[in-house]
């Protein structure tokens, strides 16, 4: 009996998954454990292994959007048969009589029938295409099998797939091979999962009653202490980011209603700050989340944060990298920015916003100094916090940056 | 604009660069009173005298080590292997020392030698005298590998290799010695890594070296009188190889065909292959078609080496394959 491959739930709240693509074809022997296909949720990329080992007899679903726990493939033995997958264990899918069906069918037979060319069969039931007819007929919509191929073999080649659309004018290699698009055309960027994702989550983080408070720290000594630390060990980079989540970390814990998560009945206070770190993604804006930060070193919380940041960069976080964050820290430092406002990352209470360090005329002791200032925007949850315990706990972070000891 | 034979293109380029720059010099076995068993060198010696063109013992191994020494120490020596054959007893030296010492230093060391040979099929050479083995070498990393089809190509890519500061193989052909084509007045030298396009066409790419480019051309010429338009390509140098045209060339006609006079199996054209599928697989409308000798050695019969090696008539049988004609 063949093992059916179901689509699993890769993390909490996941309730559809798009297969990007199938790194195994029919026919593919597969081991326990192998990669089998890539997946994308609304949170990351994920290649899914298979859960049993043999023969990939079957692809139920090549691509696309496909909800939770539907059989999307089966894994069995050479030569065994496959049940339909449609009536496998796709319990939503509505039943259609058969006379519905045949009804259907009728009603859209064409008045006169054309006579139609069968696809020559290639042994295995595959439609015999070059890849570039393949191309075209995808882009065209063209349905390979019912085109008859012409070339050898009876190999489906591009001229049949463009002679098959009548009435267009035929498109020559050339135009296809023309990448670039003509200036002054417009481009659509279809949106991916994550990028839905953001839009959803921006848009319900809007709902909600915010409101914004600014300090700015002078960063003389955490910049000492960020080269200090790489002078006596270069091969853990730190950075100004590890310091600020390990200050922020420690304020959190200082100042708990700010680690904070407001629900319908209650205010939930988290024992512990696992401080999110937003990353620019070649994908989009992804937030990997560096946990239990008050209890790690700087050099721990550097470690972390470079295998979260490089595997985010590289579209290899999983599921599990990205929950259960409780505050986050936007950092646009490197661009530039004075400060800037972030919005609120649900169902965190709180998120902070940091511009680069700059140098500022600022007053010491009565005369005017340059110093290295830094500022930072924190966004509050006004319905989980209010105004003055938020403005103790930017305070403590400010102090924190200005006197990095006294956190650690 | 001169009209050089191929061997008189290599003869003019080693003249010229000896007599501009005094750190190149030649070596080889009977290159100096003999001119070189092709004849490549002759004349050399009485304009630049036995320190510059330089006999060797009849060891491959000691001549191409003596050569790679004297790159490392700063001179630009041309090293003659008289038989492509012969590069396995020189084997040892190329691809352990020349192809390693500026890597393994740290760039450090530069190795700027250049080991002309020639080799090629069509005169029932037998088994050991006319092997196409430019395989071997665009294997190894740290090694370029010319392999040139004109006389104003071999002129062109031998001036720029000499000048080079990596260890370059420059392949010639035995049986492009004779052809005559016309030159630059000056020499113009030729970028390595780039691919020259003989002939336009729309229907498929045939990308071909040494010998089978001109081989290549006149299937090409027959396709066209029966209505295929044929694209040649040769890529000139294998090592670095000008991926973008000639990836440019097939997704413009969408079939290709590779090749070359070595053996078929494991050839040149098989990466190439690899190459094409893998950046133009969405313009393929035909398998890739492969052109090269069978793989047996060479016979010495000349009806059996014809048999052997490839000619114009196999590859517009794999022209016409890949347009189902």
């Amino acid at each position: 009996m063949a093992t059916e491959v179901i689509l699993p739930r890769l993390g909490q709240g996941m309730e559809t998954g798009t297969i990007v693509r199938w790194l195994k074809s029919e026919g593919d022997a597969v081991a326990k454990g192998e990669p089998l296909f890539e997946l994308d949720t609304d949170k990351v990329t994920q290649e899914v292994e298979a859960e049993a080992s043999g023969v990939l007899l079957k692809i139920a679903v090549a691509e696309g959007e496909v909800p939770v726990g539907k059989t999307v493939a089966f894994i069995g033995s050479e030569g065994e048969s496959v049940p339909e997958a449609e009536n496998a264990s796709d319990a939503n899918a509505a039943q259609e009589t058969p006379s519905d069906n045949l009804s259907q069918a009728l009603s859209e037979q064409p008045a006169v029938a054309e006579p139609v060319l069968e696809p020559l069969p290639s042994g295995n039931g595959r439609i015999k295409a070059s890849p570039l007819a393949r191309r075209l007929a995808r882009e065209l919509n063209v349905d390979l099998a019912s085109l008859h191929g012409t070339g050898p073999d009876g190999r489906i080649v591009a001229d049949d797939v463009e002679s098959a659309q009548s009435g267009t004018p035929k498109l020559t290699s050339d135009k296809l091979s023309q990448a670039p698009s003509v200036s002054g055309e417009l481009e659509r960027v279809p949106l991916t999962n994550i990028r839905k994702t953001i839009a959803r989550r921006l848009t319900e983080a809007w709902q909600i009653p915010v409101f914004q408070l600014q300090a700015s720290a002078d960063m003389t000594r955490a910049n000492a202490l960020v080269a200090r630390l790489r002078e006596r060990d270069p091969d853990v980079r730190i950075t100004v980011t590890d310091v600020l989540a390990k200050v922020s970390a420690q304020a959190l814990m200082r100042h708990r209603e700010v680690n904070a998560e407001f629900t319908e009945d209650a205010i939930l206070l988290h024992p512990s700050a696992n401080v999110g770190i937003a990353v620019a993604a070649p994908q989009g804006l992804v937030v990997p989340v560096i946990r239990g930060a008050e209890r790690l070193s700087l050099a721990e919380i550097a470690a972390v944060r470079a295998d979260i940041v490089g595997r985010a960069r590289d579209n290899k976080l999983r599921a599990g990298d990205l929950d259960g964050g409780t505050f986050t820290i936007s950092n646009l430092g490197m661009y530039a920015v004075e400060s800037f406002t972030a919005v609120l990352n649900p169902p965190q209470a709180a998120i902070v916003a940091v511009g680069a360090t700059e140098d500022r005329v600022v007053p010491v002791d009565g005369e005017l100094a340059v110093r290295p200032m830094l500022t930072l925007t924190a966004t509050f949850d006004h319905r989980a916090v209010d105004g003055a315990p938020a403005a103790a706990f930017l305070q403590t972070l400010a102090e924190s940056l200005e006197d990095p000891g006294l956190a650690l | 604009m001169p009209e050089l034979t191929y061997r008189e293109a290599v003869r003019d380029t080693l003249i010229q660069a000896m007599r501009s720059d005094d750190d190149v010099f030649i070596m080889g076995e009977d290159i100096a009173e003999m001119g070189g068993s092709m004849g490549v060198t002759q004349g050399l010696l009485a304009e630049f005298g036995p320190e510059r063109v330089r006999n060797t013992p009849i060891s491959e191994m000691a001549l191409a080590g003596a050569a790679i020494g004297a790159a490392m120490q700063g001179m630009r020596p041309v090293a003659e292997i008289m038989y492509e054959d012969f590069m396995t007893l020189a084997a040892e030296q190329i691809v352990n020392q020349a192809a390693k010492h500026r890597y393994m230093s740290g760039g450090q060391v530069t190795v700027p030698v250049v080991f002309r040979t020639q080799g090629g099929a069509g005169w029932s050479p037998g088994a050991q005298h006319a092997q196409q083995l430019e395989a071997w070498f665009v294997h190894i990393p740290g090694l370029k590998v010319v392999f040139a089809s004109t006389p104003e190509d071999v002129r062109g890519l031998l001036w720029t290799a000499i000048y080079d500061d990596n260890p370059v193989v420059f392949f010639e052909h035995r049986t492009l010695y004779p052809i005559k084509g016309e030159v630059p007045d000056e020499i113009e030298p030729i970028p390595l890594g780039k691919a020259r396009v003989h002939r336009e066409g729309e229907d498929v790419t045939v990308i071909a070296t040494g010998r089978l480019v001109h081989e290549s051309l006149r299937a090409a010429e027959e396709a066209a009188s029966e209505g295929i338009s044929v694209e040649v390509v040769d890529p000139r140098t294998l090592q670095p190889l000008d991926e973008e045209t000639l990836v440019a060339s097939v997704k413009k006609t969408n079939r290709a065909v590779v090749a070359h006079e070595a053996v078929t199996r494991m050839g040149f054209g098989a990466e190439v292959a690899a190459v094409l599928q893998y950046q133009a697989f969405d313009w393929l409308d035909a398998p890739i078609e492969r052109v090269g000798a069978k793989f047996a050695p060479l016979p010495f019969s000349p009806v059996m080496e014809n048999f052997v090696v490839p000619h114009a008539e196999d590859v517009l049988v794999a022209i016409k394959r890949t347009v189902g004609k």
